[in-house]
């Protein structure tokens, strides 16, 4: 084997002693991030919990099962939010969807009117609806328009907009500019060449988003409630509140049942626009 | 009195870029069927979009029916635009719309954008656009989509399209690359026949010389943005061709 190598032998010992010098560096760091590990949890689970109010494990589970003992005289009183959490969910993706035209407007390099001043403020729209929780947005509305189910369409709306304007907006700089040029040769004005050169293009795109959005929404309208701002959220609250576990774990599966058939809704149109 | 006249006309498309046209000029009479030839890249796509300010001219003059075109303003070039008809080389259909649609979009010049809106086009338009469609012959698929058509029949849906204007001059930019030669043939014969018909002019950019020979009356041969060649399809030799294509080396 010696013989047959070709790389001198400085080298050759230069190229081992790397090696297990990186080998060493490797398994301190592997060391301190293991010991990182035990410290967060001992300061996070073992010291700042309550040891003695969990008991031992047979406490635990009885707490648990108060949950398993539903609540059914809670189901009249549950249609009506359920009702309510469902239309939050579908007006705040309504009005998503309008707020996200001039945003996606803005923010699609090839349409926007100022590639100075409205498209980086298109991106920042978007980017701002994101980053804000959809609890947050709905403190916010609450604070400003007060409790019940309108500040949780606003706030959804608000959180919708980022990620419908944004799929938009990219289906937009992807288009296929040969159907834009000719509506321009027609004598198209700028309306005209968005409505039938880009618009049709874009379709199936933005449609499949908005409904996956709107999916999306539905849970987020479920938990609007622990603001204040109405629905199943709001009941879960009240349920929590009065100690009521049973009623709770009733609120818990109306909000399945209302997202499952969100999501089945949604699969189905999905497929047919896309 | 010409139809058109171009007279020194010079463009680029970006500000830093190199010139694309360098200075051309010719006149479009009222009944030809006008070839611009020569190689690719040679700037024949951009004159024939400087025409209807598709890509703005840097320097010269093009006058149509008396007017200026390179100083209208935004409303007025619409104005402009909807008098020129234009069939492309790849079609450029919405191809998610009906082909009925894409024919009534020929119209837009003329419609409001309320009722483009709601694509509530006058029913004499519609009227028209089925007429059209009948006499390119695609009475049968008014209510397919537009992708649901072969290359031929989606050049006629163009065809159609720009019919459907009223134009006052048609640009026609490599009509038939996309085609094989017979449906070219059928292509070309129809646009000329319908021009005829109509008694509109023709301004057509086309690389098959061929065909050049064959439907155009007056031919101009461009070579890397100056004009090489101008006169009669049936006066051009063998020594004039060989003179435009002498740079092609790309």
């Amino acid at each position: 084997m010696t013989d047959s190598s070709t790389a001198n032998p400085a080298f050759l010992q230069e190229a081992i002693r790397k090696r297990r010098s990186n080998q060493l560096i490797k398994f301190l760091l592997a060391l301190a991030v293991f010991f990182l590990v035990l410290w967060s949890i001992d300061a996070t689970v073992i010291a700042d919990t309550d040891w003695e109010r969990i008991g031992g494990l047979g406490a635990i589970l009885k707490s648990l099962a108060r949950f398993a003992e539903l609540d059914f005289s809670l189901i009249p009183h549950l249609i009506q939010p359920t009702i309510e959490t469902f239309m939050m969910a579908c007006i705040g993706t309504l009005l998503g969807c309008l707020f996200s035209l001039p945003v996606a407007w803005f923010g699609a390099f090839n349409v926007t009117p100022n590639r100075v001043i409205f498209y980086p403020l298109g991106r920042m729209l978007m980017t701002l609806s994101r980053s804000v929780h959809e609890i947050v947005w709905a403190l916010i509305f609450v604070a400003a328009v007060g409790l019940g189910a309108l500040p949780g369409i606003l706030a959804i709306a608000m959180r919708s907009v980022g990620f419908i304007s944004k799929i938009t907006a990219e289906a937009i700089e992807n288009i296929d500019p040969k159907p834009v040029e000719a509506i321009r040769a027609v004598g198209g004005n700028q309306f005209q060449v968005m409505y039938y050169g880009i618009l049709p293009q874009i379709l199936p795109v933005v449609l499949g988003t908005i409904i996956f959005e709107w999916d999306i929404n539905i849970r987020r309208s479920a938990i609007m409630g622990l603001v204040g701002a109405g629905g199943l959220g709001l009941t879960f609250f009240r349920q929590m509140a009065m100690f009521n576990y049973g009623g709770v774990t009733m609120v818990i599966l109306a909000i399945l049942v209302l997202v499952i058939f969100g999501e089945i809704v949604s699969h189905y149109v999905r497929k047919a626009v896309t | 009195m010409p139809i058109l006249s171009v007279k020194d006309l010079k463009a680029r498309y970006s500000s830093k870029g190199p010139l694309i046209l360098k200075g051309i000029s010719f006149e479009v009479e009222e009944k030809d069927f006008f070839a611009i030839i020569g190689p690719s890249g040679a700037g024949k796509s951009t004159l024939i979009r400087c025409i209807n300010r598709l890509v703005e001219p840097e320097e010269g003059s093009i006058h149509f029916e008396g007017g200026e075109v390179t100083a209208l303003r935004p409303r007025d070039l619409r104005r402009l635009r909807r008098n020129i008809g234009m069939i492309f080389q790849e079609f450029n259909l919405v191809n998610r719309m009906s082909v009925m649609d894409n024919v009534l979009s020929g119209r837009l010049g003329y419609t409001g954008t309320f009722r483009s809106l709601f694509r509530w086009f006058p029913t004499s338009d519609v009227r028209r656009a089925i007429e059209l469609l009948d006499r390119v012959g695609l009475r049968d698929h008014i209510n397919k989509r537009a992708d649901e058509l072969s290359g031929g029949q989606r050049q006629r849906v163009g065809i159609a399209r720009a019919l459907m204007q009223e134009p006052k001059l048609l640009l026609l930019d490599e009509p038939t690359s996309a085609l094989d030669p017979k449906i070219s043939r059928e292509v070309m014969s129809l646009i000329r026949d319908m021009a005829r018909e109509l008694n509109v002019p023709i301004l057509c950019n086309i690389h098959d010389v061929q065909l050049a020979r064959e439907f155009c009356n007056k031919v101009i041969g461009l070579q890397d943005g100056y004009k090489k060649f101008e006169g009669q399809a049936v006066e051009m030799q063998q020594s004039d061709l060989e003179a435009i294509y002498a740079m092609e080396v790309l």
